[in-house]
């Protein structure tokens, strides 16, 4: 390659970063304002670069925050069990098999995926209020795997479509048994997918607010993102430290995005043409 | 592949007894609330009464139901417009190797990554009176005094909608991008021979091919901004005085803030309505466009 076209090709580098930084300016203010004094986040114009840096207020955060860590991850690992365990198999059948039930269930996982949420959770809250599920793990984990498990099977699905039928064919003429073909072939084999279908379904219950909001009243059991809404709504916010709890609560998915900014984009789009 | 082996249920079934209990069967059971006259009082003691459509009736003559409907139209329409010019001028400009490319794509997606939580209570602190927009135009003149973006009647709906906008750009970016990639190349190019300038390129190459995918773009978009709730309740809770309020936030705030459930449901019944109907009328056109092209 040519140095010319290489400056060229560098060129669009800087333009391409242009909108890319606009995007991600919140992020930087936000880690810059855990490390501000009130005052100083309020300061007209704001501080590009934080005029005193002190890590006081991201150590309060954490401390603050620390107790509904634990809640975070039951159920974002929770949540992605079950969706998994549901979703893999559903895949399986939905992608290679014509069932009398087939239609109807894809039909419905797609219906169910575009719900809103408060249509969905509203009416759950008060069916879970007299089963006695409030302020369980278990009902947070079963409202956002309602949306999760849809995401889930048709990603995978549209993987599985692609594994060559023969295979499966193959084993089962040599006698295996389907459950054989699914734990050798099929799961090995659509690997990618289910990590792809993993890591959005993370995102997903990890960032969640309105399950959580709804069904969580309990203090010891609520997640960092209702820790992070007690701050918001008292009276006089305690915006740096709120900054800092927000940077610490939004480093994970962060990392991910990062790592496997790849997957993201082809999850999306798998679940978007799903035809 | 065909087989009739009744053990594939044992795959299937799971999934789709999942989404009849927690999915299907709340939309019937609010359906059912949506015609009773529910609150907390009836609810917990199972004494409410069957009021037929009187639900409806109060809630399409309430201004406050009004106001969110012509909220929920406002917000969608501008996020949905705004977010796919932005999403494909972004996909056109990366729809070219240079370096660094996947590193700038993967911040692009950091919108949709962030905790909902932690953006809205960004844009709560960006659009507050003493917050970064207004410190920014007080400190450069161009203003006297602070702009209520979400303190006042008119402007907070639209100030949620521009957050909302941001929010949305990966996904439009993303959808847009995957298709033009599926583009072949050399058409650009033997357009560049032929002289032809970038918006030509863009309206007669790039806008026809598209077209399935733009149309998948916004009927996605629209059906996702539809029931947007999680941001407007972080940034405004649907006020000042109720005036921000979209369908979604009304609903939520009639149950857990008034406990009207009833009425809350005959929101939600409505909302429903909207994004089915909506569903069905772009699936129509897509449907129409496939048969057209092929």
């Amino acid at each position: 390659m040519g140095k010319k076209r290489r400056a060229k090709e560098w060129k669009w580098t800087l333009i391409a970063l242009i909108p890319t930084v606009i995007i991600i300016l919140p992020v930087y203010f936000i880690a810059i304002g855990g490390f501000q004094t009130v005052a100083e986040i309020f300061h007209r114009p704001a501080y590009w670069f934080p005029p005193h840096s002190t890590l006081e207020f991201y150590n309060d955060a954490w401390v603050t925050l620390l107790p509904y860590l634990k809640n975070s991850l039951i159920m974002a690992l929770g949540n992605l069990a079950l969706t998994l365990v549901v979703a893999v198999p559903a895949a399986f059948a939905l992608a290679k098999f014509r069932l009398k039930l087939g239609k109807p269930t894809f039909f419905i996982l797609a219906f169910t995926q575009i719900l809103p949420a408060t249509a969905v959770i509203i009416p759950l809250s008060l069916m879970f209020t007299k089963l006695k599920l409030i302020n369980n793990y278990f009902s947070v984990i079963l409202g956002i795997a309602v949306f999760t498990i849809p995401f889930a099977t048709i990603i995978i699905r549209a993987y599985i479509q692609g594994i060559p039928t023969g295979l499966i064919e193959a084993a089962l003429i040599d006698g295996a048994s389907l459950f054989r073909v699914f734990r050798s072939i099929i799961v090995p084999l659509s690997s990618p997918a289910i990590a792809t279908a993993g890591i959005l379904t993370l995102i997903m219950a990890w960032g969640d607010f309105i399950v959580s909001l709804t069904f969580l009243k309990d203090q010891t059991v609520q997640p960092m993102s209702i820790g992070l809404y007690h701050f918001v709504a008292q009276y006089g916010v305690e915006w740096n430290k709120l900054m800092a709890g927000s940077m610490i609560f939004a480093v994970p998915p962060l990392i991910v995005a990062l790592l496997a900014g790849k997957s993201i984009v082809t999850g999306l789009t798998a679940g978007a043409f799903k035809e | 592949m065909k087989t009739s082996s009744y053990k594939l249920y044992f795959f299937l079934i799971p999934a789709l007894v999942y989404q009849l209990i927690f999915g299907i069967y709340p939309l019937i059971y609010n359906f059912i609330l949506s015609l009773k006259d529910v609150n907390l009082i009836t609810y917990m003691g199972g004494t409410s009464q069957w009021i037929g459509l009187s639900n409806y009736v109060q809630t399409l003559k309430d201004t406050v139901f009004q106001r969110a409907f012509f909220n929920t139209l406002v917000f969608t329409g501008l996020s949905l417009s705004f977010q796919f010019i932005i999403g494909f001028l972004l996909a056109l400009l990366f729809n070219r190797s240079f370096p660094l490319k996947g590193l700038l794509q993967s911040l692009i997606m950091v919108p949709w990554v962030l905790p909902i939580i932690v953006s809205g209570s960004f844009f709560r602190w960006f659009f507050s009176d003493r917050g970064m927009v207004n410190g920014f135009l007080l400190s450069r003149g161009l203003i006297d005094k602070p702009i209520p973006w979400i303190t006042s009647q008119i402007l907070p709906i639209f100030s949620v909608t521009m957050a909302n906008i941001w929010l949305g750009i990966p996904f439009s970016f993303v959808l847009l991008y995957t298709g033009l990639r599926a583009i072949p190349l050399e058409l650009f190019e033997s357009a560049d021979i032929d002289g032809a300038n970038w918006g030509q390129k863009v309206l007669f190459i790039a806008v026809p091919l598209l077209k399935p995918v733009i149309i998948t773009t916004l009927t996605l978009g629209c059906i996702l901004t539809v029931k947007v709730f999680d941001l407007v309740w972080i940034i405004t809770k649907g006020g000042p005085g109720e005036v921000s309020h979209l369908l979604s936030t009304l609903s939520y705030s009639l149950a857990f803030d008034k406990f009207q459930f009833g009425k809350a449901s005959s929101v939600l019944v409505i909302m429903l309505l909207l994004t089915i109907g909506l569903t069905i009328f772009l699936n129509l056109i897509r449907a129409k466009e496939e048969s057209s092209i092929g």
